[in-house]
């Protein structure tokens, strides 16, 4: 951003040209769309690297190479993927997703589950294996075996989420192409979420805007950081 | 009360014990003794009923360990405690750490029910973990987290864990070769306090010296097989076995 854009930053502060509701609605639709994501994909990432993670199996190399190749994944590839699904000729195109909370919904899961399946597992294989012989000679059943190294590998997963979640909120190509950055009648978010309001804010000129909301979104990426790392501490403590 | 038969180990194509047969009664300490690397831990964690054996039996007050099922050899196994040549303490307090058996015995709603009460209040300390980590001087350490202990520290408090749950069989594998002259006095004391009270302790050590101290009998673990077992005087003044004696007398070395 040119220098010179810096005084209408300062002013967009105090002054955003928004209409009520605006910015709240995009935050929403930010939040709600990548913690909804990554829930989900948490549920699904944390069971597979466990199941990874203390199994032995034909291809288990391959499968962490695909986990691993699927960090790459190019998030506009991903948005292409995800339309064609949705799409009226596509698998999913009698549900009528298309432009949607939940197509963005979908698009962010694809995109989040690698890095958490990856470095959850990296967290879960890390764990010493004096960790899981000392549990089991204490008495413990593989079960209590599992617990103890999810418990010794929490910061890792905690890691692993927070990765996924940076990668769900922080992305623009995938929900652009499946949420089309829509706003209704009244200005309020459809599917707009606080970065493709930058890339529209900063396309269009309007500089300091687009650096308020980019100010926004590393706010709250910041917060939900500081309340894992809280939770993290808490756990050590006891 | 634990007894191995004939018991054989491979690695690969490599005999780590061959036709090996030991045995540890209540309130008796026996001290197996052998250069690093013989298969003493091989031993130890078969004796704990970690890994089965390929031949030969392990024999827990008569019951064979590998005959029963899963949920009677756990039985078995949760009446052992075993501590390693490294402390792997857990990462949280020492407490927890000595409570960890405790609370792994306890049924799955007491569980539960436990951990969310310690989310709003302490739910204070089991007269069992207290006493165990007196036996090992670190009473005083009960809120300290793990990770801030020195390796005897640990040692110590490993030590303690495996004490806590009042098993009737204590492994102790190579429990003191990183420690320095005092944590080993104490880990000695606690071996001793643990023939006391009744239970039947297992010591791997390559140090004869402290075998001398702290066993009733002494079992010479050399290759693959134990070469001799008898009263630790016997072993150190008058062995049998000609192995046993250059082992001893330390003419043979691995």
């Amino acid at each position: 951003m040119p220098l010179e854009h810096l005084p209408d930053l300062l002013l967009a502060i105090f002054d955003l040209p928004f209409r009520d509701g605006y910015v709240s609605s995009i935050i929403f639709v930010s939040l709600y769309v990548s913690v909804v994501a990554v829930t989900l994909s948490t549920l699904f990432s944390i069971p597979v690297a466990i199941a990874m993670g203390f199994s032995e199996f034909p291809g288990k190399q391959f499968a962490k190479s695909v986990v691993n190749t699927g960090m790459g994944f190019p998030s506009v590839a991903v948005g292409l993927l995800v339309l064609f699904a949705v799409s009226n000729q596509g698998p999913l195109g009698p549900l009528e997703l298309v432009f949607t909370k939940e197509a963005m919904i979908m698009s962010q899961f694809v995109l989040a589950t690698p890095p958490i399946t990856a470095i959850s597992l990296a967290a879960i294989t890390g764990v010493n294996q004096n960790v899981r012989d000392t549990a089991r000679v204490l008495g413990g059943t593989r079960l209590d075996v599992a617990l103890v190294v999810l418990k010794e590998a929490r910061y890792g997963i905690a890691t692993a989420i927070l990765a996924g979640f940076g990668r769900a909120i922080s992305e623009v190509g995938s929900v652009l192409i499946v949420g089309g950055n829509i706003t209704g009648a009244d200005g309020i978010s459809k599917t707009r979420t606080l970065t493709t309001a930058i890339q529209l804010e900063a396309r269009q000129g309007q500089y300091g805007t687009a650096m308020v909301l980019g100010g926004i979104l590393v706010a709250l990426v910041l917060l939900v950081n500081a309340i894992v790392v809280r939770f993290g501490d808490v756990g050590v403590q006891r | 009360m634990l007894r191995a038969t004939d018991i054989a180990r491979t690695y690969g194509d490599e005999n780590v014990l061959e036709q090996l047969s030991v045995t540890v009664d209540a309130g008796e300490v026996v001290a197996v003794i052998g250069p690093s690397g013989v298969g003493k831990t091989t031993l130890l964690r078969t004796l704990a009923l970690f890994d089965e054996p390929e031949a030969g039996t392990v024999e827990f007050d008569g019951t064979d360990a590998w005959a029963v099922d899963d949920d009677e050899r756990l039985g078995l196994r949760r009446r052992i405690g075993m501590v390693f040549q490294a402390a792997s303490l857990f990462d949280a307090s020492v407490a927890r750490n000595v409570e960890y058996g405790l609370r792994i015995r306890r049924s799955w709603r007491d569980r539960v029910r436990s951990e969310l009460h310690s989310l709003v209040r302490s739910n204070g300390t089991a007269d069992a973990v207290r006493e165990s980590l007196d036996v090992v001087g670190m009473a005083d350490e009960m809120a300290a987290h793990a990770g801030s202990l020195s390796g005897g520290e640990a040692q110590r408090v490993s030590f303690a864990r495996a004490l806590a749950y009042d098993p009737d069989v204590l492994l102790l594998d190579e429990p003191t070769s990183d420690l320095d002259p005092r944590n080993t006095a104490v880990i000695e004391d606690a071996i001793a306090e643990a023939r006391e009270r009744g239970i039947g302790v297992v010591v791997a050590t390559h140090d004869m010296h402290q075998a001398e101290r702290v066993a009733d009998r002494v079992a010479v673990l050399l290759a693959d097989s134990i070469t001799e077992v008898a009263p630790t005087d016997v072993i150190f003044q008058n062995p049998s076995d000609d192995r046993t004696k250059q082992f001893i007398s330390g003419e043979l070395v691995y």
